[in-house]
């Protein structure tokens, strides 16, 4: 049972990774239209950014975790004044934006291996709490409880934010129509720049927690957080903050149980086989409501 | 002039495979569509050709009609089930589709050899490749200016209005999906004959991408632009690793972003050789 219970745990642990991957991949394609390709690399290079916070400058961790939030969000700041908002002025839609994004993904992707040297790097074990609670019986690390615990805050504020603030009811607007928001005193920039800033900055806070716990800081941290942060948008549906988080949190728990469980070459199979199920039997994912638009 | 040929037919050749791609890309594109389903029917096409050839030493002739067909039938059946999602879920859809190409790719390993990929002996001459992409082109080019291609353009423009014209737009779009199909199975066996080799990696994001990418740099308004486009991005990491050595991926990278900042239309833009068209015509 105990055995259950820290799968249970590891699970959520995971799942709070591509929870927190997923919020932000969404928040960008319901509120600015765009497929962002580059999402991934926002987690890479948060972590390269961590890491360079506490060995050069031998920050504390939490505010090594700022750092690495605060550089997510610059970089999906400046990805998208460079890569997206020159086509956002000429209205160039969708299309654009995902191979400019696909653009800045091959760029970032690649000198992210260049500034670890094609390594995999890990954060030294004293430059976070490593200690491992036990309550109970049951034995998880203290780092598992934060991951749940940043996960949770920011699914709650992001959720407050997008569905119960003046804010949150312009960003929603904009992703509606641009246009129209603009007519009723909306100011799009304000809110592409903020979204731009929250969704980096979520993608980063995965970034530095998957960097630690994973002891993996390279290129490949983000690519594969966007693999499985990706099938959490789809189960979770992308214009629902809740939906992500828990779809993302479900993933992780039904990898980690597939591999205590059924087997470990299947894992990645059976978490694909739901997001297939899903796409068949519930196309707008768990929240999914109806949308109107012109027919 | 020999060694130029020598150094860069692969090239070359991969350029024509990707143009299939691009093809089938633009096929579902042209009808309103952004689908990465391509490599899907490509994996299909590619692994059951592969194993005709290789199993039932059939030759490539008899082999590429059944990746097609193979390609279709599987594009038709992703259509009924896509065609009921909107737009945006439709890209997330066919993207999900990519990632599970690839678990299905390692675990049916009757089909595709499993991690340890599948060896396919046998070659084709770059000519009958060149020959090949020109009867697509040709079909593509008598599609633009036929019924359905019209009809396709219509429901690209303006889904709502080609309704109230009597088009219909389901239809259009299964077929464009169909067409979609057998071309990314021709590909997907052309690319295994070119490769040699096909492992589960073979049919994954960096072709969807690739070939998104292509579309859309030659421009997505014309099926010119599919080729033009896959020539371009397949010559210019080759000629930019010749320039920056290192960062010839960079390099990549910012020249794509620098097209589609300049010219995002594409660089065969059909509008604006009307428009220059039409400036000229007065003062003639």
């Amino acid at each position: 049972m105990s055995l259950f219970v820290e799968q249970l745990i590891n699970g959520c642990a995971l799942g709070s990774l591509y929870a927190l991957f997923a919020i932000g991949f969404g928040l960008v394609f319901a509120t600015l239209g765009i497929l962002n390709a580059a999402h991934g690399t926002y987690a890479s290079w948060a972590a390269i950014a961590a890491l360079a916070a506490v060995q050069r400058l031998g920050l504390p961790f939490p505010l090594a975790v700022l750092v690495g939030v605060a550089a997510g969000g610059a970089l999906g700041v400046a990805v998208d004044q460079i890569a997206f908002q020159p086509l956002r002025r000429r209205g160039a839609g969708m299309l654009g934006a995902l191979i400019t994004s696909i653009a800045a993904w091959i760029v970032l992707d690649n000198l992210a291996g260049v500034a670890t040297g094609q390594d995999s790097l890990s954060f030294p074990t004293d430059s976070y709490p490593g200690g491992m609670l036990h309550v109970g019986g049951i034995a998880f690390s203290t780092m598992q409880l934060i991951t749940i615990i940043a996960m949770l805050a920011a699914t709650l504020g992001m959720h407050l934010l997008v569905r119960h603030s003046r804010f949150g009811a312009a960003m929603r607007a904009v992703g509606w129509k641009e246009q129209a928001a603009a007519i009723v005193g909306v100011d799009p920039r304000r809110v592409v720049l903020a979204t731009a800033f929250l969704a980096g900055a979520a993608s980063g806070l995965a970034g530095v927690l998957g960097g630690i716990s994973t002891a993996n800081v390279s290129y490949s941290l983000g690519e594969g957080l966007m693999l499985k942060g990706f099938a959490a948008v789809v189960v979770g549906g992308y214009d629902d903050v809740r939906g992500a988080a828990l779809a993302g949190v479900a993933l992780g728990i039904l990898e980690v149980m597939s591999a205590q469980y059924v087997s470990t070459s299947l894992r990645d199979g059976i978490t694909y086989a739901l997001l297939l199920g899903f796409l068949l039997l519930r196309p707008r994912g768990l929240f999914g409501g109806t949308s109107f638009v012109r027919a | 002039m020999a060694d130029f040929w020598a150094a860069y037919q692969s090239t070359l050749g991969f350029a024509m495979v990707n143009a299939f791609f691009a093809l089938s890309t633009y096929a579902v594109l042209s009808a309103g569509m952004l689908s990465f389903a391509t490599v899907t029917f490509a994996a299909l096409g590619g692994f059951l050709g592969a194993q005709l050839a290789v199993h039932l030493a059939l030759p490539p002739v008899l082999v590429m009609p059944v990746s097609a067909l193979s390609g279709a039938l599987l594009a038709y059946v992703v259509a009924l089930l896509f065609l009921r999602l909107d737009s945006h879920w439709m890209a997330l859809a066919s993207l999900a589709l990519v990632l599970i190409t690839r678990v299905v790719a390692l675990n049916a390993t009757a089909l595709t050899g499993g991690v340890n990929g599948l060896s396919v002996p046998l070659s084709l001459p770059l000519w009958v490749l060149a020959a090949i992409l020109a009867v697509i082109c040709v079909v593509f080019w008598r599609l633009s200016a036929s019924w359905y291609g019209i009809a396709a353009r219509a429901v690209r423009e303006d889904a709502a209005v080609a309704a109230t014209l009597g088009i219909p737009q389901r239809r259009i779009q299964t077929i464009a999906f169909i067409i979609s199909g057998a071309v990314g199975g021709l590909g997907g066996i052309l690319l295994a004959l070119m490769l040699q080799f096909l492992s589960p990696e073979t049919y994954f994001i960096d072709i969807a991408f690739t070939m998104i990418a292509a579309v859309v740099l030659g421009g997505s308004y014309h099926w010119a632009g599919a080729i033009v486009g896959a020539v371009v991005f397949t010559a210019l990491p080759v000629l930019l690793q010749a320039v920056v050595p290192d960062f010839e991926k960079v390099a990549n990278g910012i020249c794509l972003l620098l097209i589609m900042i300049f010219l995002p239309r594409g660089l065969i833009d059909p509008r604006a050789l009307r428009l220059r068209r039409a400036r000229k015509a007065p003062s003639r």
